[in-house]
């Protein structure tokens, strides 16, 4: 194997992290608490922007930069929280899809801060040591040790009081209320960290891709996320792993990587894979509503 | 006789207008055990709704009063969840549960004071579960679930789980919003036992029932409400003997 495909099998492998990490903090948010995030690509971005500006316009430390871009996001994540999470679910659905929409402009309209559709490059890499191989290697480890940290924490929270709370408020938020809990503001709470450690993962998603254009803000990554995560189960913590692995992994990498295509084939498999995910995903809807992966577990 | 533990004074609320509460001045909890009666449609639970904060009102104040030689608090304008933590709360009429938890984890959930409750505590279940492990148990000793590490079942089983989640809270005042419509007699029975003690034990307890002869047998006091207005208070005797009640319970051909 060349230079090159292991430098590809290292960025699809940080895609993928990125992306697992992305629909597990979603599980938290929508699958445990029942926040219906429509807008998750608006704090990936977000984050993966700020720290793109900051690090590329502004030459600020790459770690300054990371927390630059872990406060923006939280900051924006807290006051869009603040304004919508008493609203009924459609309304937060709206409002975060909103958001995303705002931010994809935002990208396209700053052209001082992001060089608009021209593109924002280079980003840096956390540690840069050696060749741009091995930076992008160790980001890569950095990845999966940050969305390991995600999923463990998913794991033992949810055995928690903690994720007691959040699937009450799912169940039945008044009833809640009733019992003392205050549920606003534990939404917000955990809404805001969340939301944050999206932008963390856009801040690193950043380094990954390097040259930042507004294509990556568009929705797509919203639903490839939110499909991934119902296809794989979104009341179960491995759900999001589960359903990257069966839609991202299966059709982006393996298929358009390793299938031997035809000529004038290989065009039509990027149009093919949305068709497809759309069939996966109404018949797991049909035969298996909660996802692959299923109810959770009685503890 | 000890003082009251709630005072509403000019409470009224409208939905489209149409006035479904308008209480001039209403006391509660001078008895260990009081009950609210009135026919349906009387707005006895939207009453309950305003006192808990479930329901915001249109004019009037609530003061409360949690302890006996305590200070007042107006809880006019205050939150479903502030007022509970107050140790105010209401058991519902409606059966309410929580769908992914079980009996105990329903518990456990009520149990939990704020500061275990926080996004970075992922590793205090063992050290909750030891703090409350003889409150849960007092009441799945007294009460037999068909399996308390499952979900509640049956009807029935939802509303005493509702009552129970109330009790652990350790109220100083508790509203029961027909709490044996759907029980089986010898758990209304168990219901009513546990309440006198609780009572005994310093707990006011307010009940909206239509289970009359229950009322006559445990309440002290009775408030009679219809149309939304206080038309009465008394003692079961005065109340059960009066026209107007059955005037409005019965109507008037049946006097």
């Amino acid at each position: 194997m060349g230079v090159t495909l292991v430098a590809y099998f290292v960025y699809l492998v940080s895609l993928i992290v990125i992306y697992v990490g992305l629909a597990t903090l979603l599980h938290l948010q929508f699958g445990l608490t029942g926040i219906v995030n429509f807008g998750v690509v608006g704090f990936w971005g977000l984050g993966m922007y700020t720290l793109g500006v900051l690090t590329v316009q502004y030459n600020v430390p790459y770690l300054v930069a990371l927390l630059g871009a872990a406060v923006v996001t939280g900051v924006a994540a807290f006051i869009l929280g603040l304004l919508i999470l008493d609203l009924d679910s459609q309304s937060v659905l709206v409002a975060t899809l909103a958001f995303a929409t705002i931010m994809s402009h935002l990208v396209l309209t700053q052209k001082g801060l992001t060089n608009g559709v021209i593109g924002l490059g280079t980003v840096p890499s956390p540690i840069e040591i050696g060749s741009n191989f091995t930076s992008n290697v160790i980001l890569m480890v950095v990845l999966l040790v940050a969305v390991g940290a995600i999923v463990a924490y998913a794991f033992f929270m949810e055995s928690a009081p903690y994720g007691r709370l959040m699937r009450s408020i799912q169940d039945n938020e008044t009833l809640a209320q009733s019992l003392g809990k205050s549920t606003f503001r534990e939404k917000l709470i955990f809404f805001t960290v969340t939301s944050t450690l999206m932008g963390v993962l856009g801040a690193l998603s950043g380094s990954v891709e390097q040259f930042l254009v507004p294509r990556f803000v568009s929705p797509d990554i919203t639903f490839l996320v939110w499909i991934a995560l119902i296809l794989g189960g979104k009341k179960r913590v491995l759900g999001g792993l589960i359903g990257i692995i069966a839609t991202f992994v299966v059709f982006d990498v393996l298929v358009e990587t390793y299938v031997p295509l035809p000529d004038g084939y290989a065009l039509i498999v990027p149009n093919l894979k949305l068709v497809l995910y759309g069939l996966m995903l109404v018949l797991v809807l049909m035969f298996r509503p909660l996802g692959i992966l299923g109810e959770r577990e009685i503890a | 006789m000890a003082n009251e533990r709630l005072h509403l004074t000019d409470v009224t609320k409208s939905f489209n207008g149409r006035k479904v509460i308008d209480i001039k001045d209403l006391k509660l909890g001078i008895h260990p055990i009081e009950g609210l009666i009135g026919p349906n449609g009387a707005g006895k639970t939207t009453l309950m709704g305003l006192i808990t904060g479930r329901l915001p009102m249109d004019t009037g104040t609530i003061i409360y009063y949690p302890n006996v030689d305590g200070g007042a608090i107006d809880i006019t304008k205050k939150r479903l969840d502030q007022v509970a933590r107050m140790g105010l709360v209401k058991s519902n009429q409606v059966i309410v549960d929580f769908d992914s938890l079980s009996i105990r984890e329903s518990l456990l959930l009520a149990l939990t004071p704020p500061q275990h409750e926080r996004f970075f505590h992922i590793f205090n279940e063992g050290r909750l579960e030891k703090e409350v492990e003889e409150q849960i148990a007092e009441y799945l000793d007294y009460f037999h679930f068909q399996n308390p590490e499952g979900h509640a079942l049956s009807a029935g089983e939802k509303k005493l789980l509702d009552i129970i989640r109330c009790l652990v809270l350790k109220p100083s005042f508790l509203l029961m919003d027909e709490p044996t419509a759907g029980l089986p007699d010898d758990l209304t029975r168990k219901v009513m036992d546990l309440m006198k003690q609780k009572a005994n034990e310093g707990m006011s307890i307010l009940i909206v029932e239509h289970d009359l002869d229950l009322m006559w047998e445990l309440c002290e006091l009775v408030h009679f409400m219809a149309e939304g207005e206080l038309l009465l208070q008394g003692t079961p005797d005065e109340v059960r003997q009066d026209r107007v009640v059955a005037e409005k319970y019965m109507g008037a051909d049946h006097v």
